[in-house]
């Protein structure tokens, strides 16, 4: 990373300066990673990336900046920068997304299309908490909701898991397995929507 | 957002609602899904010569991704299979005055249609 423009020490986030305490504009291209001052990879430690946003906000925290009106107004943004960074580094989600996008993955929107047989179970969830909705707490519909809740949340960590697995390392820029990880994030959405929509579901039927 | 009063008709009166027998030949099943929502809208047609006859679909979504499998189903009913992959999505969007954010709602109706027809297709060359 670039040294600090005001007083050259080695700079360990581009938001802002630790040795001298000025906010900086990082470059647009900054990334989650850049923020934090780490090379992109599937693996993040939880605890140094607490301790790094606990350092770097510090830098970047306004009410350090009362003084500069314009120092505060880049202080907030950075701020932003910094939370947004911290999560989507934090959420695996997130992270594989980003990687992939980097990687030159395929988005959303470009590997749209699921296989039908997943699609069809995807139909069947929905019939299934279509079924249990209204239902009493201790009815068929209910149960089967309740299995139904455990299956999807151990499919949906295991496709976490299968990702993460083919991001360690990180592939190669282009290659053919960020299509079938592209794949594997959408199913997730499909299983995080489904699982919303149970949590929802006993939300409303006070149970939890 | 405010949905248009076509919306909100389809969605609280949705038309064809239901399911075909998936395993009849005279039966084309689309299933398709949006990523990005997580909706998922199951489109069937029953066929007969090239005309399709009845059309039900049965959709988990929002109110537009409902709207639009709904009035997609009404729209093909009595059509040709060639005239009935001739709708497009924006025709979609025009009639229900959907926003741009709801866009994708009306490609998954599209994309059901086409799907189903095709399924047809496939059944039919089957038997042949």
């Amino acid at each position: 990373m670039a040294d600090c423009s005001a007083c050259g020490a080695a700079l360990e986030t581009p938001l802002g300066c630790e040795a001298c305490g000025i906010v900086l504009e990082s470059p647009p291209e900054s990334g989650p990673f850049d923020i934090f001052g780490l090379k992109p990879t599937w693996n993040v430690d939880e605890r140094d990336l607490k301790r790094r946003l606990r350092r770097f906000g510090r830098i970047v925290h306004p009410d350090f900046h009362m003084g500069d009106p314009a120092q505060q107004a880049l202080a907030e943004t950075n701020s932003a920068a910094l939370n947004r960074a911290f999560e989507v580094l934090l959420d695996p989600f997130l992270r594989a997304d980003w990687i992939l996008e980097r990687l030159g993955g395929p988005s959303e929107q470009e590997e749209r299309q699921m296989p039908q047989a997943f699609l069809m179970e995807v139909l069947d969830w929905n019939e299934t908490l279509d079924a249990a909705e209204g239902a009493a707490a201790d009815s068929p519909e209910r149960q089967a909701l309740d299995r139904l809740a455990e299956t999807l949340t151990e499919e949906r960590d295991a496709r976490m898991q299968a990702i993460g697995r083919k991001l360690s390392p990180l592939p190669e820029r282009g290659a053919p397995v960020l299509r079938t990880i592209r794949q594997e994030l959408n199913a997730i959405r499909y299983l995080s929507r489904a699982l919303y929509r149970i949590r929802d579901l006993r939300y409303g039927a006070g149970e939890i | 957002m405010a949905y248009s009063d076509k919306v909100l008709d389809h969605y609280n009166n949705p038309r064809n609602v239901g399911s075909l027998d998936k395993d009849s030949d005279a039966v084309g099943t689309g299933v398709v899904g949006a990523p990005e929502c997580g909706d998922v809208m199951k489109l069937q047609i029953q066929v007969e010569g090239d005309t399709i006859v009845d059309a039900k679909f049965k959709t988990f979504g929002c109110g537009s991704a409902i709207a639009s499998s709904s009035l997609a189903t009404e729209w093909i009913k009595g059509k040709k299979l060639d005239e009935a992959l001739e709708i497009k999505n924006t025709e979609i969007v025009e009639e229900l005055a959907l926003p741009p954010v709801k866009i994708h709602c009306s490609v998954l109706a599209e994309d059901a249609i086409k799907a189903a027809v095709a399924d047809f297709k496939s059944k039919k060359n089957k038997d042949e």
